[in-house]
């Protein structure tokens, strides 16, 4: 679409920069995981985020022809490209996240315009405002269980799956990448609690964090 | 020391294991696997609490959470003192401390026996009604004294040392129960396939089964419970939940379970692998299909005296014999209306005791349980009844008597039986509080003389729970609930087959509640239906007789069923009661409501992980530390914690927040401030109709705003009053970035969806929040142009980048877009970096800004500021009811738009052109020292006789340090038209405050400082 003002908001200066959940390492520390963890948890900070809105019909075959891998063919659904660094989710019937490493999104974005010309869609960099954290351990499911309503029996949640979900008293996007690893989509702002909360409900399972 | 009344074998206690423990700073002993109360009987503890009304001694009745009267405080530590404790449940640990909720200095002696015995008179039924109803004011008093006196249990005074959790469940069958019903139940449904959770509230699952007389495939009963727990502890789709009571079933099966994870164990939770463990756990249930196998409850029967230490349950004295090996007493007489309870006394003779006689109220008894214990040579009186317990602090005898059931009369004369222990069984009540949660009011059968509960969807009830109560019956319903649900949920049947379990003929039982008495109910000694709450036979004839009719009002009257008992024993019998006295069919006399929860739950259940800091949410900005070192105090903004102000240390005294804002104030009308401004919410709206769309939800005209440009605009809700506000900006010709206020941004997003989704579904546009993504720092004050221009390659020419427009370049290295809005009335640069950058940013910004004066400010300066030149905050000058032209924005309006904008009809009401509206106004205090409260009414005529007709309002209140004054900004009826005149604000204490209509920009009218 045209008339749209892209701005690639990332530089290639060495600039400082903080991942949402730098100050509540800080405030809150990181214990290191140990052989009794029975819960790891992990930010991939940093990423390229983008959000998508566009019906699939619109969006499929520029998806399939600039990221590699097809939108997802049902609602909840989460497609990984081949070596599993690119990510593409059904958020709603018109909505879906991309994750990608960072420094790629501007270009991704970039070259999605350029295929999808003049069809109806937007796409809005999401980069700054979230975060992704990594759950992986036997308690990861029992520890979401304290957190999310959403029901993460594996007959329920398989691998592939994602929905938008109320994570304590805020929401998160929760996904099942993998068979023993989920991924939870944060917002900035509530990072700090997302974490303080998986921190006190991860204790009895010995929780550590990898950073 | 000794267990009296302790069985040398038998039960299924743990002898080897002995746990001391305290009552009433006494030490007893009991074994692993007692309850409090089967080691209280155990040795010899007769009286466990005064009552709560008339502090009469009162012992154990029941073995379960039916238990009226054993309601203890546990605790040794004042952290872990816990009220409301059932004896009944809660399990025996060494250590372990209770006390009497109820009596004092004891429960022994008692000082308020005195008033108990005129309790009567000083506490009537309908004490609460009455006291309800007038004077209203005194129920606190009231209450305060009872309590006082009564006692009801305390909360520690201390914080609780436990952790307490949540636990989100899902499942395709939940059962309600481990007893027959619910044990085959579950193993039907689990073999299935399905998910299934059972749950049950005793510290051993196996209910009935483990105290029957009955055998299972020839074996004792218990076998088979374990059996079936082996079977369903191997399967992975089964959740077997101990000692978790199911206590709210709430709309959508979704069921909130209350699981004791450690109480079994100690005050507060061991250490487990040197970590705290979680002490009691909430499990939020979200089942498929629910099955209830909550079993039933004996109902005593009402004779006078009913309530004195020795008067048991039926099924209670066999719970205590078989389960626990203890004997609660010498000798038993046993009143019944049904051949069930005769195991009481068979379980008694068999234990080595006496058992004095049988009362049976029916005319024949003939069932093979009335032939056992007429072959053990044990008295049987038929038709006849214990009608009056003898002794005080024990039961010392039973006075038997011949009854007329259909004449409700004593149809012989009484004969004294000497003996200190009463049973009593009325029949058995199913156990219906679950499913009277989900609102269905139970069924009367007269067959069985109890109710059954009337079903939702997707509920079932099985055994005891619907009125079946024979073993084998039960066990062939439990797996017909199971296998029916996991049916419904969409698995295959599979088989279980049974235990074969001998067929018991039982004589028909009959209908018996409150026992007549020689004298009538109101002379005769008390007969208590609801021993927890003090409700005796005569109250509920006071009632019926001052015209409550209906239960519910019944229930009120008397306090019958209230509490946390939940007329679990004296619910039927009261009802029962209420019938006879007017008249009436228990059906027609219908039975209350059932509340959750079903026992009570500790609040740190029902808080699990949600409390201290992490009650609420705290969204925190990516500059968050920074305010933190600077010292920043915050103020709360919806979830934000934001910056309120940075009090600095002058002359080692800490600002107050006077001082603090009228210093930063004056930074920015002098030199620089800067704003953290990233709660504000940001909306991306792009699509080829966003332009439309724009002109659509704001009030005024987007058609012409170019690339570049931004422009302020107010947004109306349908009835045209204004409910947010906020700039956006133009990005490209199909590109806009939309402000909201930091609290509206999801309501503003919701309502941007709202209306493309329903109404005009055929605009082609898409909104994204990005509030989080870019963080947004405001620059302002005469230098700010100075300071901007060391860090930024943007042009910043006032005429390349005027007031109004919008730059994207680099500050600080960062790639950011920069917007020369303003709401401080100064020159303004408001940057937006990629929040990851954020921090940077801010701190090149100090880094340079030092030699301009450049002051951190927080949210009450920014209130000051915005104040001075009238700019309103939605929410604050604004409550939904005011239009913009009210608050004199006509220039802010669209009248002529080609579109019917949302708002624009309803500002063509008469109503909205009013010309006596509230309007927005300034308000300048006659005394430049004073300023007004945010709140206070404004009236035209302080000597206007009260009540004085109120006109406005003020809605904003500050001190200037730029105007020296306060100022305020208000709403006033015509105060548009009304510029110069006085208005007064009568305050609470007596003054009068005096303060003249001016415009509301109080500073630089035409706007010059920010246009520089």
């Amino acid at each position: 679409m045209s008339n749209v003002a892209t701005f690639d908001t990332r530089t290639e200066a060495k600039i400082p920069v903080e991942s949402p959940l730098a100050y509540s390492y800080r405030r809150s520390g990181a214990p290191a995981p140990t052989g009794k963890s029975r819960v790891v948890l992990r930010e991939r900070p940093f990423l390229g985020h983008l959000i998508l809105r566009g019906g699939a019909i619109v969006l499929d075959e520029a998806v399939r022809q600039v990221l590699g891998v097809s939108l997802p063919g049902e609602p909840q659904g989460l497609v990984h490209d081949a070596d599993g660094e690119r990510s593409i989710q059904w958020l709603s019937p018109d909505e879906w996240l991309v994750i990608v490493p960072g420094g790629e999104e501007f270009e991704l974005e970039n070259r999605l315009r350029a295929a999808l010309g003049d069809a109806h869609f937007a796409i809005s960099n999401a980069g700054g405002g979230q975060t992704l954290v990594e759950l992986e351990g036997e308690a990861a499911r029992e520890l979401l269980m304290k957190s999310v309503i959403y029901d993460v029996h594996p007959s329920h949640f398989p691998v592939g799956k994602g929905v938008t979900t109320v994570f304590a008293k805020t929401t998160v996007i929760l996904r099942r990448p993998a068979e023993d690893r989920w991924e939870l989509v944060v917002r900035r702002s509530f990072a700090d609690y997302t974490y303080r909360w998986l921190l006190d409900a991860g204790e009895e399972y010995g929780i550590g964090v990898e950073r | 020391m000794s267990q009296l009344n302790r069985l040398a074998r038998g039960g299924r206690i743990d002898r080897s294991r002995k746990l001391s423990f305290t009552f009433n700073g006494k030490r007893y002993q009991g074994h692993a696997g007692d309850t409090l109360a089967s080691a209280l009987l155990a040795n010899g503890v007769d009286i466990v609490n005064r009552s709560f009304k008339y502090s009469r001694p009162r012992g154990i009745v029941a073995a379960g959470a039916e238990e009226p009267n054993a309601v203890v405080q546990l605790g040794k530590t004042e952290a872990g003192q816990v009220p409301n404790v059932r004896a009944t449940q809660q399990a025996l640990f060494d250590g372990l401390e209770a006390r009497s909720t109820n009596g004092w200095p004891n429960v022994q002696r008692d000082m308020m026996s005195l008033v108990g015995k005129l309790g009567g008179k000083f506490m009537p039924p309908g004490f609460y009604y009455k006291t309800f109803m007038a004077p209203a004011s005194m129920w606190m008093t009231y209450e305060k004294y009872i309590r006082k006196s009564a006692g009801l249990g305390r909360s520690p005074m201390e914080s609780d040392p436990d952790i307490y959790d949540h636990l989100h469940q899902h499942c395709d069958v939940l059962v309600v129960g481990a007893g027959p019903a619910g044990l085959a139940a579950a193993l039907a449904a689990a073999r299935s396939g399905a998910r299934v959770i059972l749950v049950d509230e005793q510290e051993e699952m196996g209910g009935s089964l483990l105290d029957t007389r009955e055998l299972l495939d020839d074996k004792p009963a218990d076998q088979w419970v374990a059996e079936a727990l082996k079977e369903l502890a191997g399967l992975d789709n089964v959740t077997l939940l101990p000692r978790t009571t199911a206590n709210g079933y709430h709309d959508h099966h979704f069921v909130t379970l209350h699981e004791r994870r450690t109480e079994h164990l100690a005050e507060t939770a061991p250490l487990k692998d040197g970590r705290r463990q979680v002490r009691s756990r909430m499990h939020r249930v979200r089942a498929g299909r629910v099955v209830l196998a909550t079993g039933a409850h004996e109902r005593p029967l009402v004779y006078a005296n009913n309530d004195v230490p020795g008067n048991l349950l039926a099924g209670a004295v066999s719970t205590y014999v078989r389960r626990y090996g203890v004997v609660p007493g010498k000798r038993l007489v046993l009143s019944t209306s049904n051949d069930h309870a005769y195991r009481a006394a068979l379980d008694w003779l068999e234990s080595g005791h006496e058992v004095v006689a049988i009362a049976d109220a029916r005319a024949n008894p003939d069932g093979e349980l009335v032939e056992q214990a007429r072959a053990r040579g044990i008295r049987i009186l038929p038709g006849s009844a214990v009608i009056e317990a003898k002794g005080e602090n024990r039961v010392s005898g039973a006075r038997v008597a011949k009854v007329d059931l259909d004449g409700f009369r004593v149809a012989g004369a009484a004969e004294t039986l000497d003996c200190d222990t009463i049973a009593s069984s009325g029949g058995y009540s199913p156990v219906i509080h679950l499913a009277s949660h989900t609102g269905g009011r139970p069924t009367w059968r007269d067959d069985i003389f109890g109710f059954v509960p009337t079903l939702v969807k997707g509920v079932s009830a099985a055994g005891g729970a619907q009125g079946i109560y024979a073993t084998g019956e039960v066990l062939a319903d439990g797996v017909e609930a199971g296998r029916q649900a996991a049916t419904e949920a969409g698995f295959s049947a599979a088989s279980v087959s049974l235990p074969e379990v001998a067929v018991r003929r039982d004589g028909a039982a009959v209908g018996l509640f409150q026992v007549p008495h020689e004298k009538p109910t109101l002379r005769a000694p008390k007969q208590f239906v609801d021993l927890q709450n003090d409700v005796t036979a005569a109250g509920i004839e006071v009632a019926t007789r001052e015209g409550f009719e209906s239960i519910e009002h019944v229930k009120r009257y008397t306090a019958m069923g209230f509490g946390t008992d939940q007329g679990k024993l004296g619910n039927i019998n009261g009802m029962a009661i209420a019938a006879r006295l007017l008249g009436r069919s228990i059906p027609e006399v219908g039975t209350t409501v059932f509340r959750p929860n079903y026992t009570p739950v500790t609040f740190g259940a029902i808080v699990g992980r949600h409390c201290r800091e992490l009650f609420d949410p705290e969204r925190y900005t990516a500059m968050h530390q920074w305010h933190v070192e600077h010292g920043a105090e915050f103020e709360d903004v919806g979830q934000w914690k934001r910056p309120w102000y940075f009090p600095r240390k002058v002359n080692g005294k800490t600002e107050t927040m006077h001082e603090a804002v009228a210093r930063e104030c004056l930074a920015v009308r002098e030199a620089v401030g800067i704003l953290d401004a990233s709660t504000l919410g940001k909306i991306d709206i792009q699509g080829p109709d966003a332009r439309e769309f724009l002109g659509r939800v704001y009030t005024n005209k987007w058609a012409k705003l170019a690339p570049g440009r931004v422009r302020y605009g107010l947004m109306c809700k349908d009835d045209g009053m204004v409910f947010d506000d906020g700039t956006t900006s133009c990005l490209g010709e199909n590109h806009f970035l939309m402000t909201t206020t930091s609290g509206g941004a999801a309501t503003v997003l919701e309502w941007l969806e709202l209306w493309h989704q329903t109404e005009w579904p055929e605009l082609d546009v898409y909104f994204t929040s990005v509030t989080d993504h870019w963080a947004t720092m405001t620059v302002t004050g005469p230098e700010a142009r100075k300071l901007m221009a060391e860090l930024t390659d943007i042009d910043l020419d006032k005429d390349a980048f005027k007031f109004m427009d919008w730059r994207e370049g680099s500050v600080a290295g960062v790639p950011a877009r920069v917007f020369r809005i303003s709401f401080t009335g100064e020159l303004a640069y408001e940057i937006n970096v990629q929040a990851n950058y954020a921090l940077h940013v801010w701190e090149k910004l100090f880094a340079h800004g030092e030699k301009y004066g450049l002051t951190p400010y927080g949210t009450e300066t920014m209130h000051v500021l915005r104040a001075e030149k009238g700019f309103i905050i939605a929410g604050q000058d604004t409550d939904g009811s005011v239009t913009p032209e009210d608050l004199g924005m006509q220039w802010a309006v669209g009248y002529d738009k080609p579109f019917s904008w949302i708002g624009q009809r309803a500002l063509t009401r008469p109503d909205t052109a009013r010309t006596d509206r509230k309007q927005l106004v300034g308000l300048k205090p006659r005394d430049a020292k004073v300023v007004l409260e945010e709140g206070a009414q404004i009236v035209f005529d302080p000597n206007h006789a009260i009540p004085m007709p109120m006109v406005g309002h003020v809605t904003s209140s500050y001190y200037s340090p730029t105007l020296d004054s306060g100022f305020a900004l208000a709403v006033v009826k015509g105060g548009q038209q009304k510029m110069g005149e006085t208005v007064y604000l009568p305050m609470a204490d007596g003054q009068v405050h005096e303060a003249e209509i001016v415009s509301p920009i109080f500073l630089d009218p035409k706007g010059e400082r920010q246009n520089v």
